[in-house]
């Protein structure tokens, strides 16, 4: 059984948990408490396939291509001041390992030349508040286009 | 026209005031407040982050029998319960006798929060 979707998720959530200074990583956790804070949570993405575009008579269970966008949320709970040098550096820290794990890219999303996968950053977006102290938070969102076989499922 | 201040605020300070200690710039004054700091959310892409909003009522009467006038609260360290807290920003709410006869409610941080 391979199952491509579930190798990313499940390996991002090992990638994004070696961000230094982070105090707790969690999948689709959604009520983090402030004792937890800094936190990263990666949420299971929305998929989209290449199968409503394709117009060929092939048979239903060949390969298709699959975008997914797996939202990963790093909260943090500091100084007010000092909160966004904070959110800067998880950013970098965050996109810096995703796109050069090399198992989430060369064995599960099979990026490069021989490879027909793809890892790509489409962005993110801050939030910012008070609490007992300051708050803020940073949503990015990366896309990972891969092979879908339902044959290995 | 009812006497808020006799027949509301006193009775309710009495009872859930507690001695503070607000240092302002080069003042110190002693104060009652009512804590009031309450559980806070936030939320961010469905996620939530869940801690406290720190802060405290104080009467308006009180602030000016003490010298500190609106504003003055900015920035000034306030210690009660055994915890000091800086005020962040101070929203006066009114009062049917008028705001300077009512209540602000300060808005507070960590000390160690700025």
């Amino acid at each position: 059984m391979v199952d491509v979707r579930e190798d990313i998720l499940a390996r991002l959530l090992v990638v994004v948990a070696t961000i230094p200074n982070m105090r707790s990583a969690y999948r689709n956790n959604v009520e983090i408490a402030e004792n937890q804070m800094p936190a990263v949570i990666v949420l299971d993405g929305d998929e989209e396939s290449d199968g409503a575009s394709d117009v060929s008579m092939k048979r239903s269970h060949r390969p298709y291509n699959v975008q997914m966008t797996p939202g990963i949320v790093v909260q943090v709970q500091d100084a007010n001041a000092a909160l966004g040098s904070i959110i800067t550096t998880f950013r970098r820290e965050l996109i810096k390992r995703i796109l050069t794990d090399t198992e989430l890219n060369e064995q599960i999303v099979k990026t490069g030349t021989f490879g027909n996968g793809a890892i790509r950053y489409l962005g993110c977006q801050t939030d910012v508040g008070w609490t007992r102290t300051g708050y803020a938070a940073l949503t990015a969102q990366f896309l990972f286009k891969y092979t879908l076989q339902p044959t290995q499922l | 026209m009812i006497d808020y201040s006799a027949l509301l605020y006193d009775p309710i300070y009495d009872v859930l005031g507690v001695p503070a200690t607000l240092t302002a710039g080069a003042s110190e004054v002693e104060l009652t407040v009512i804590d009031e700091t309450r559980p806070k959310t936030e939320t961010s892409s469905g996620v939530q982050a869940s801690s406290v909003g720190p802060g405290v009522y104080v009467r308006m009467p009180e602030f000016a029998a003490k010298g500190i006038a609106a504003g003055e609260w900015d920035g000034a360290l306030l210690t009660f319960n055994g915890r000091s807290w800086i005020v962040r920003k101070g929203d006066v709410l009114g009062s049917p006798n008028g705001e300077d006869l009512g209540e602000v409610r300060l808005s507070l941080m960590e000390a160690s929060g700025g």
